[in-house]
């Protein structure tokens, strides 16, 4: 029975698990945290949490998904709702531990040189290490969790106008990284 | 690349998550808090509808229940004859006023609330 829902639940759009846990279904949440769970990974780490932090706060977030699950209009995509919940939570988090107002007034570069991938590329994770700790929780927060520059701004407790920058700077250092050969034409055009 | 391209590349490369080795443990995890809560939870609803219970037969068990039952029957008969003058009862009335019936209806029901409860609690265990 279980193994035949388990099938059955592997089949559904997320849309349709989505409703069914909002009955209650337990397996049809569990194939969603399946699906999604190293999205909600990944992103608490590029935000700069460490993997034992990311994996709680990540457990933290689909257990508030589920509890508010019916609060879920299906308006957007599940994975974009859960990565919400899940920087939200880490921002709680990091303001409880009172790390977050060290963390957005740290000014210092970050000093890591990112590593190249087996091609010879350098990827996202690794580029986001060259960004200083408030640049990438900017950047990450407003294109990995897909939050507004304004709501960014009023998690961080910062100003809209200084959110912007760090993003655009942030764009600017990963641009540099994962696309250098634009970056620098668009460099020279801007000069001349 | 137009910074617009970028910015949508760099949406991209954000949806696509790393495969983790551990992703199976990782959902294990969440199922097994959602469990623990969900557990947590009946024991509570479990435990304070047996706490009902038993303060609700305690209650009228020991609060002098047949004493009381006894010194409201002699009002309740001149409360029926009162109220026999202004206007007949409905037939169904007339032998909870002459037991107290209402007494022992409370009790049943506190006893089936604390029926309940005991099953809960028999489930989870």
């Amino acid at each position: 029975m279980a193994s035949a829902n388990s099938t059955r639940n592997a089949n559904l759009h997320d849309v349709e698990l989505c409703a069914l846990a909002a009955t209650g279904d337990r397996r049809a949440f569990e194939e969603l945290v399946r699906r999604h769970g190293s999205t909600v990974r990944a992103l608490l780490r590029r935000m700069g949490a460490s993997p034992a932090l990311a994996d709680d706060i990540g457990q933290d977030a689909f257990i508030a998904a589920f509890e508010q699950i019916a609060d879920f209009r299906g308006e957007g995509a599940f994975a974009g709702w859960v990565r919400r919940i899940a920087a939200r939570a880490y921002l709680r988090r990091m303001r409880r531990d009172r790390r977050l107002v060290e963390l957005v007034s740290e000014e210092a570069e970050a000093m890591v040189q990112p590593g190249l991938t087996p091609d010879g590329r350098i990827d996202l994770d690794e580029g986001l290490k060259s960004l200083n700790p408030v640049e990438r929780l900017c950047v990450t927060l407003c294109y990995g969790a897909g939050v507004s520059h304004a709501e960014a701004a009023e998690a961080l407790n910062l100003p809209l106008g200084t959110v912007k920058s760090h993003v655009k700077r942030g764009l600017d250092k990963l641009r540099a990284r994962l696309d250098p050969e634009s970056a620098n034409s668009d460099a020279r055009r801007g000069n001349g | 690349m137009a910074e617009i391209d970028f910015e949508r590349r760099l949406d991209r490369l954000f949806a696509e998550a790393p495969t983790f080795t551990d992703e199976a443990q990782f959902a294990a995890g969440v199922s097994r808090r959602l469990d623990r809560g969900w557990r947590t939870r009946s024991w509570m609803i479990g435990a304070a509808g047996l706490a009902g219970g038993l303060v609700g037969v305690s209650q009228l068990v020991m609060g002098d229940v047949l004493q009381r039952v006894e010194a409201a029957r002699g009002s309740i008969s001149i409360l029926r004859d009162s109220a026999l003058h202004i206007r007949p009862l409905a037939e169904w009335l007339e032998p909870l006023l002459n037991g107290g019936g209402t007494v022992w209806i409370a009790a049943a029901l506190a006893v089936v609330m604390l029926g309940f409860a005991v099953t809960r609690v028999i489930e989870e265990i």
